[in-house]
């Protein structure tokens, strides 16, 4: 895991935030335009935050409560055309419901940054963390990245627009983070200064794509079938692009705020003599972290990779740390019945992205922590144990192993 | 080592409370140059009003952040506490925060020679008639005070939280100091009562904290529910059996949800002098949870299993005196009152007044025309509170 530097010019002060009101600090020294928002937990917090910042007067930025899901992510949506640095996030269910406008912000080449404080989908009802909201962005042209604490998803927000409104990408920003786990933790926060910020993140630019009476366009007029496909190859284009943008972004944050990320897409974590190791997204890192800590004092070269970006995917970068690997087990806090191993949605990707390599490690799943439901460290330790012997050619007769549910 | 501590508050009314002092001793073990974090039961929200809740903060002096993120940062309830703050003492006949949780022990995650911490005006002989037996040793400590209640948005700012800082400062230094707490609250509001709130508690605590021997306590009678496995769901997916429907007079005729009394929930519960009554159905008509039962004789028994102590039934009873709200700790079963009426009519007329006492709760009334309505009769409002409507009525 990353740590932080103390630099006095650089750090403003330390505050106690919890995940949503570390994003709202974020938002603020991020001088957002525009905030659209409509109450869903865990995401409300971010909104309650953000209208105490606007009523303090720390922030001069229009605050729209809009009518449901779909109209707020609209909102930001036309605001981001209009060259608007724009802010809305959801989760869920709520998440779900503006997905048509989620859509069509990413083929529009528009660039707000969203928070989605992830939450089990409905039905039945539950608050806890489930990773399918988020995850369903993941064919659909955004930027995705997992923050694992509150510094980060601080950091997350910065980091997200100057990727989000790089001119070489142009994709909206997917933030997501554990609902309750982080969203709801309170946690000593340094909260970066507005000059430190200022140097970091640029004002936000679309240029010639800019909807303005000065400049006129219309943006996404009817099309059909002359137009749709070159149109997706641009937006190909950019997707391939951000990775690597993504780096140099990384690069000029650790120059201003000191060494804070060695890799931008994964943080790995003892995986450098690693045989087998455990990949997961968000607060799962926590007790994965001590699970690996415990079996290595055992003497077993285990390891965690706390996958950060999902999009664009890392492919280069997790094919060269989990080649080297023996065994690979893949944490899908998510579900996807009836895909090609019945697993989850990661591990699908995680197989894709190492097929190529002659030498592949055995690659096991585990589906856990649905609706919220801990996993526990000795979870953890039993998902590597599982793992190590699946590396060791133990075969299994399902590749998915469901952990913490009761049979 | 990692020192956990829980704060036991209600739902709502005490909902800042609890934050922040979570919040409060976060920043306190940081100013000591510890780690610290702190979060909230998930599980408990959406809170209801007077529903059991618990606010979490972990403090290492040796682990890193990450480490003690670690092994504290992504469970939903902890294993054991150094300290158990209960910021309303009627909590410690148990706790039943959501369904299918059972009823809890206030002390179950109490751990040996650990620190059951309860602000409460009882003594530590009445407060153990409701906390079970553990089967080791741990130590019971008392603030004085009552049960701090304010709402959704807002903290009463009675001192409570400064105290309670005090207090866990006296049982487990190893969390946080008092001098640190002490300089905290002074350099945060520069406000000198606030620590010496503190210290008072402080003081005060170290000498009410008492050693519970093993065994010590009352017998426990709730079992803690089993849940379905996968397969048990097969059948019906997200539906669930409904309460089956039912009805007949008398105690415990309505068909109820066995699966969540809610009960719990209240700090008071209303006494019902059945020999008042003028039969005007208010009380069963406004309960908003149905916890009365009708009788073969045209009177209203209270299941106080399911009662949650909102007041209503004794804000709309017109007759004086005849439902009035006490304090919960002074009842130590939810046995039927009514049975106990037709049993012993004069008995229970004693029994009744003697709970009663000579105190009543009365809480001012926070929205509507500026006028109350208290058994009865209408009530004027004070001048200074009442703005035009008042003026208008007088």
């Amino acid at each position: 895991m990353a740590t932080v530097v103390q630099e006095t010019n650089v750090w403003a002060r330390d505050a106690l935030l919890n995940g949503c009101q570390a994003v709202a600090q974020a938002v603020r020294l991020a001088d957002v335009d525009v905030i659209a928002a409509y109450p869903i937990r865990p995401y409300t917090e971010v909104m309650d935050a953000l209208s105490k910042i606007i009523a303090d007067g720390e922030l001069d930025s229009e605050y729209i409560v809009a009518d449901s899901e779909h109209s707020q992510f609209e909102i930001v949506k036309h605001a981001s055309s209009v060259g608007a640095r724009a802010f809305a996030g959801s989760s869920g269910t709520g998440w779900m419901y503006g997905f048509e406008a989620l859509v069509v912000t990413a083929t529009d080449r528009l660039c707000p940054l969203f928070v989605v404080g992830n939450r089990a989908l409905d039905d039945p009802g539950a608050f806890g963390v489930e990773h399918n909201d988020a995850l369903a962005l993941r064919d659909m042209g955004w930027l995705l990245c997992w923050a694992s604490t509150a510094q980060e998803a601080l950091e997350h927000v910065l980091i997200g627009y100057r990727i989000a409104e790089d001119q070489r990408v142009l994709m909206p920003m997917a933030l997501a983070m554990d609902g309750a786990f982080l969203t709801h933790s309170q946690h000593m926060v340094k909260v970066p200064s507005q000059e430190a910020v200022k140097r970091f993140l640029p004002p936000y630019n679309l240029g010639k794509r800019r909807l303005h009476p000065d400049n006129p366009v219309s943006i996404a007029p009817q099309v059909n079938e002359d137009w749709v496909m070159e149109l997706r190859r641009q937006n190909w284009e950019a997707a391939r692009r951000a990775r690597t943008v993504i780096p140099k972004v990384y690069e000029s944050f650790n120059d201003i705020f000191g060494p804070r990320y060695a890799n931008p897409f994964f943080d790995e974590f003892m995986c450098e003599d690693a045989e087998v190791v455990l990949v997961g997204l968000g607060a799962v890192a926590m007790p994965a972290r001590t699970a690996v800590r415990r079996l290595r004092e055992r003497g077993k070269k285990a390891g965690y990779v706390n996958l950060r970006w999902f999009r664009p995917f890392p492919t280069e970068q997790l094919r060269a740390t989990l080649g080297r690997m023996k065994g690979v087990g893949v944490i899908d806090r998510n579900f996807a019945h009836g895909s090609p191993d019945n697993g989850g949605i990661v591990v699908q990707d995680i197989r894709s992205c190492l097929y190529p390599l002659t030498q592949r490690p055995a690659v096991t799943d585990f589906i856990g922590g649905l609706g919220g439901r801990d996993i526990s460290i000795d979870d953890c330790m039993r998902m590597l144990e599982i793992t190590f012997e699946a590396a060791a050619g133990k075969q299994r007769d399902e590749l998915v192993t469901w952990i913490g549910l009761r049979e | 080592m990692i020192k956990r501590v829980e704060v036991n508050y209600r739902g709502i009314f005490q909902k800042n409370l609890g934050k922040f002092i979570g919040g409060d001793i976060v920043q306190i073990a940081s100013r000591m140059g510890k780690v610290a974090f702190s979060n909230g039961r998930y599980s408990d929200s959406p809170e209801r009003n007077g529903i059991p809740c618990k606010y979490f903060a972990f403090v290492s002096p040796d682990l890193s952040e990450e480490e003690l993120e670690a092994e504290c940062g992504a469970k939903l309830d902890i294993d054991e506490a150094d300290v158990s703050v209960v910021v309303d003492d009627t909590m410690v006949k148990g706790v039943e925060p959501w369904g299918w949780h059972g009823v809890r022990a206030i002390n179950e995650k109490v751990r040996e020679k650990g620190c059951l911490l309860v602000v409460s005006r009882h003594g530590h002989d009445q407060l153990l008639k409701f906390v079970p037996k553990k089967p080791f040793s741990y130590r019971l400590a008392l603030v004085e005070g009552d049960a701090s209640f304010a709402g959704l948005w807002v903290n009463k700012d009675d001192l409570t939280r400064e105290r309670v800082l005090g207090a866990i400062a006296a049982v487990d230094p190893g969390i946080i100091s008092i001098e640190a707490v002490e300089a905290y609250l002074l350099e945060r509001t520069k406000e000198r009562h606030r620590a010496e709130a503190a210290r008072a508690a402080y003081d005060a605590t170290l000498r009410s904290t008492r050693i519970i021997k093993a065994g010590e306590g009352a017998d426990w009678a709730h079992e803690i529910p089993r849940l379905p496995t996968w397969k048990e769901f097969e059948d019906l997916g997200v539906a669930v059996p409904a309460v089956p429907r039912g009805f007949k007079m008398g105690p415990r005729g309505q068909a109820r949800n066995d699966a969540f009394k809610r009960g719990t929930t209240k700090s008071h519960r209303p006494v019902v002098r059945f020999d008042l009554c003028i039969k005007c159905t208010l009380c069963w008509y406004d309960c908003p949870d149905e916890c009365f039962d009708p009788t073969d004789d045209g009177l209203y028994d209270v299941n106080y299993e399911v009662c949650v102590g909102c007041h209503k039934c004794a804000e709309v009873c017109p007759v004086p005196e005849c439902i009035v709200m006490v304090d919960e700790l002074k009842f130590d079963n939810n046995d039927s009152p009514w049975e106990h009426h037709k049993r012993d009519p004069q008995g229970y007329i004693t029994w009744a007044e003697d709970k009663k006492g000579t105190e009543r709760i009365h809480y001012p009334h926070v929205t509507g025309t500026g006028m109350e309505i208290r058994q009865g009769k209408f009530v004027p409002p004070k001048q200074e509170k009442g703005g035009a409507a008042a003026e208008a009525k007088a």
